[in-house]
């Protein structure tokens, strides 16, 4: 006898063989009709029910408060199951056809089977990680290629040309080795060389680059298995080696290049945004990062890292942009601000260009809009979409002196109303990523009054992080929803939000959610459990945000906020189920905290 | 049915004795047991048994993990057809244990409890003749017809309703999944998901 459901995904998946095989054996069928109450308040669970057809729903004991729903291949009630009886009412809300594990045997899996007790009887964090790990597909990066990604082309210097010269052409290409062209042969010198052939040896700057080069290359050929170049560098103990197709040199691999490679492409993506020259090579760069995410993700790196990455990246493409449009005399008198998911460092894919500008003269206004305009036109080409609400150093609100900015914070902070709230809490975001940093400190510390702080308008700018509802329903309605929820506004904005609200009132300059949470932690505003809760469920929403928004054929997929919950595993619903659930919990929390319920 | 004292009298009643004498009595609890044989062909006379399968079920509750399960080793040719329909061939059947034992189990699982089915009549034929054969008796169980009880409950208001009495038909219209279909197990599965259904569900409104 089979059974119905699918046995290969966790936690059963963390079953050997012969247990899975006796667990088989031990199930047993049950049969719901709807409406039926199949464990109540103070029950003792005969074991864990997993479901295989209908709905079941958990609710408080009048059936007022829904807790969570479950449908195919979910489990419950595992706590009544290790702890002494049940905490809330479940009801069939269907028809329902339950596998029952009875607890006996269930426990005697979880004493026999360590993963699949750590499994339950952990945290969602833990959870997680032990499900990721499963998860991870075979890295394929032996089987990489030399291609195009993995080469640097060529610089060429005549056999003629001094070493200071050779010394220029290599700092200005950011290159550390050149190839030499005599008229017989072609050679090779590396930064390395030229230190030794002047600073230990007798050679000047005027000595030819000729006499210190080296003749014998080692090659390899084009379209050859990368870890054969990893190879003959280790052999001959050199960190490059020529690349050839067709007999004519194409490029040079490089060790560090290689390496990068093989961990992704994330080493090459920053090489070339700090080499680029012109605005179209740093185009080229940015089109290159989304490939990169998905690789980072496929390769089952952690979503934090990927964030912290894609940022650096992100900030590096924007400051280099910055570089070549604006001229030196304007770099240091502006300050331009990254604002919302970009200046928390929480954006991975591309959402919107939200950023501000501050100057230190009014009178620089005018030169400075086209150059803005430039400025923009660049990031639309990086493949950022224009913000829809207008937050742009673009629009004339968003350009401001130090004295303007502080002025807008005071009026926007006093308004009262939603709308300036709003434009606030993305301020509060605000990192500044290039020209003059220092012209931030003053507009920040605007915020950061006491007598801000404890006033009423905390509790008005932590309101909007209720302003909607948690889909904890959303398993019956997902013919309704048309099988999807939106997680922002169901799990990520309320979140944000309200932990942005109480960095406002305790005076946390970090922008990034976890360190504001690591924070308020440290300051004792929230407990143990709440902080890791909170991080935990922050970073499996975005990290399922962003494994769907990878799957999905579209030009901005990070514009995409509707999660598909027919295709999660039924262990990432469950998993989503308990991260809303701690949503809900911090909403209750923001409302005590804040007395949010009279407004 | 006639009292237990007046069936022994009547002529060609084989009631149990000895070892199965406990079968004959009345029953108790609240348990029944859902069963289903496979055949070597569709004949009440000539088919035989290839595998029988048979759970206990008590309320809405289907003791899965206490199952019966049996191939028979048999050596019966099978029609092609019946191959088919069960997927028993006769390299599968090796395994199985001698149809004496099997018997013997069957009676042992299912004591003096009620047993239930869909077209049980065929399975209490051939159950019947392999008893007779072996222990010289006749199964005195209480019968439950699956799709009796669903005629009579779906024309107790409209008498002339057209029903699809198939397994599938029954199965579709009571919205119950059809699991491995013509697997012994598999039809017991869905037959005890029907009973439910209608006797335990229909209780309880």
């Amino acid at each position: 006898m089979t059974i119905q459901i699918n046995l290969n995904q966790p936690p059963f998946s963390f079953l050997s063989e012969q247990q899975l095989e006796w667990l088989t054996r031990r199930l047993d069928l049950v049969f719901f009709a709807a409406g039926a109450v199949i464990l109540d308040e103070g029950d003792v669970s005969p074991g864990v029910f997993i479901v295989y057809k209908g709905v079941v729903e958990e609710t408080g004991k009048n059936g007022q408060q829904v807790f969570s729903q479950y449908g195919k291949e979910d489990i419950f009630d595992v706590r009544a199951v290790l702890e002494s009886s049940c905490k809330h009412r479940y009801t069939a809300i269907e028809e329902t056809l339950c596998y029952l594990l009875r607890a006996k045997d269930f426990i005697q899996l979880l004493d026999e089977s360590s993963d699949f007790s750590i499994y339950f009887k952990t945290d969602l964090g833990t959870q997680e990680e032990l499900v990721n790990q499963r998860s991870n597909d075979v890295s394929e990066f032996i089987l990489a290629r030399i291609d195009e990604d993995s080469i640097r082309p060529p610089v060429y210097v005549t056999g003629q040309t001094s070493l200071a010269r050779v010394a220029t052409i290599m700092e200005e290409q950011k290159y550390d080795a050149v190839l030499v062209r005599t008229a017989r042969q072609v050679g090779i010198v590396t930064g390395t060389d030229l230190l030794r052939a002047t600073l230990l040896g007798d050679k000047t700057k005027q000595s030819k680059v000729a006499d210190i080069a080296q003749f014998e290359l080692v090659e390899v050929k084009y379209g050859d298995f990368l870890f054969s170049a990893l190879l003959k560098m280790t052999q001959h103990h050199i960190e490059r080696v020529i690349v050839t197709r067709d007999g004519d040199i194409v490029g040079m691999l490089e060790l560090m290049d290689m390496l990068s490679v093989f961990s992704t492409h994330s080493h090459v993506i920053a090489m070339r945004i700090e080499q680029a020259k012109t605005l179209k090579e740093l185009v080229v760069a940015a089109r290159r990062l989304e490939i990169l995410i998905d690789s980072l993700s496929g390769q089952g790196v952690k979503v934090v890292a990927i964030m912290e990455l894609i940022t650096t990246l992100n900030r590096r493409l924007m400051e280099r942009a910055f570089e070549l449009i604006f001229p030196k005399r304007l770099q240091n008198s502006v300050c331009i601000l990254v604002l919302g998911s970009e200046g928390r460092g929480e954006q991975i894919l591309k959402t919107d260009q939200d950023n501000a500008i501050i100057l230190q003269n009014e009178h620089d206004r005018e030169a400075v809009l086209p150059l803005l305009q430039n400025l923009h036109q660049a990031l639309l080409d990086f493949g950022y979409p224009p913000c829809p609400g207008g937050v742009m150093f673009i629009n004339d609100s968003w350009i401001n002196t130090v004295d303007g900015w502080v002025g807008k914070v005071q009026r926007w902070m006093r308004s009262g109303r939603p709308e300036p709230m709003m434009n606030m809490a993305i301020f509060m975001d605000a990192e500044p990523v290039c020209g003059n940093r220092g012209l931030f400190v003053p507009v920040k510390a605007s915020w950061q009054s006491e007598s801000l702080r404890s006033s009423m308008i905390s509790a008005w700018f932590a309101k909007p992080a209720l302003q909607f509802e948690t889909p904890l329903t959303f398993l019956g309605k997902i013919r309704e929803d048309h099988g999807t929820i939106d997680i922002k506004k169901g799990g990520i904005f309320p979140l944000v939000h309200g932990v942005r609200a109480l960095a406002f009132e305790y005076a946390i300059s970090a922008c990034n959610t976890l360190d504001r949470l690591d924070k308020l932690h440290e300051l004792n505003v929230l407990d143990d459990e709440t902080t890791q809760g909170l991080k935990d469920a922050l970073l499996f929403f975005l990290r399922t945000r962003l494994r769907q928004q990878l799957e999905q054929e579209s030009d901005n997929p990070g514009l995409n906020q509707q999660l598909k919950l027919d295709s999660l595993r039924s262990v990432d619903r469950s998993l989503l189920r308990h991260a809303l659930h701690r949503v809900k919990k911090f909403k209750q929390l923001l409302v005590n905290h804040y007395h949010l319920e009279s407004f | 049915m006639a009292p237990f004292w007046l069936l022994k009298k009547l002529p060609g009643y084989m009631p149990p004795e000895g070892r199965w004498e406990h079968l004959a009595e009345p029953y108790k609890g609240d348990e029944v047991v859902v069963l289903d044989c496979e055949t070597s062909c569709f004949d009440k006379k000539k088919g035989e048994l290839l595998s029988v399968a048979a759970v206990r079920v008590k309320g809405g509750e289907i003791r899965l993990s206490e199952a019966l399960d049996l191939t028979i080793n048999s050596n019966a040719v099978t029609d092609p057809d019946a191959v088919r329909v069960h997927y028993l061939r006769r390299e599968d059947r090796r395994k199985g244990v001698a149809v004496s034992e099997a018997v013997e189990k069957v009676l042992d699982f299912v004591g003096n409890r009620p047993i239930c089915g869909f077209y049980i009549e065929y399975d209490r034929a051939i159950l019947n003749r392999y008893i007779k054969q072996l222990h010289n008796f006749q199964l005195p169980n209480r019968f439950i017809e699956v799709s009796e009880i669903y005629v009579r409950q779906k024309r107790k208001y409209i008498p002339e309703l057209q029903l699809d009495l198939t397994f599938e038909g029954l199965a579709k219209d009571l919205n119950v999944p059809v699991i491995e279909r013509h697997t012994a197990m598999g039809d017991v599965i869905s037959t005890a998901l029907m009973y439910i259904k209608l006797t335990h569900f229909n209780q309880r409104r």
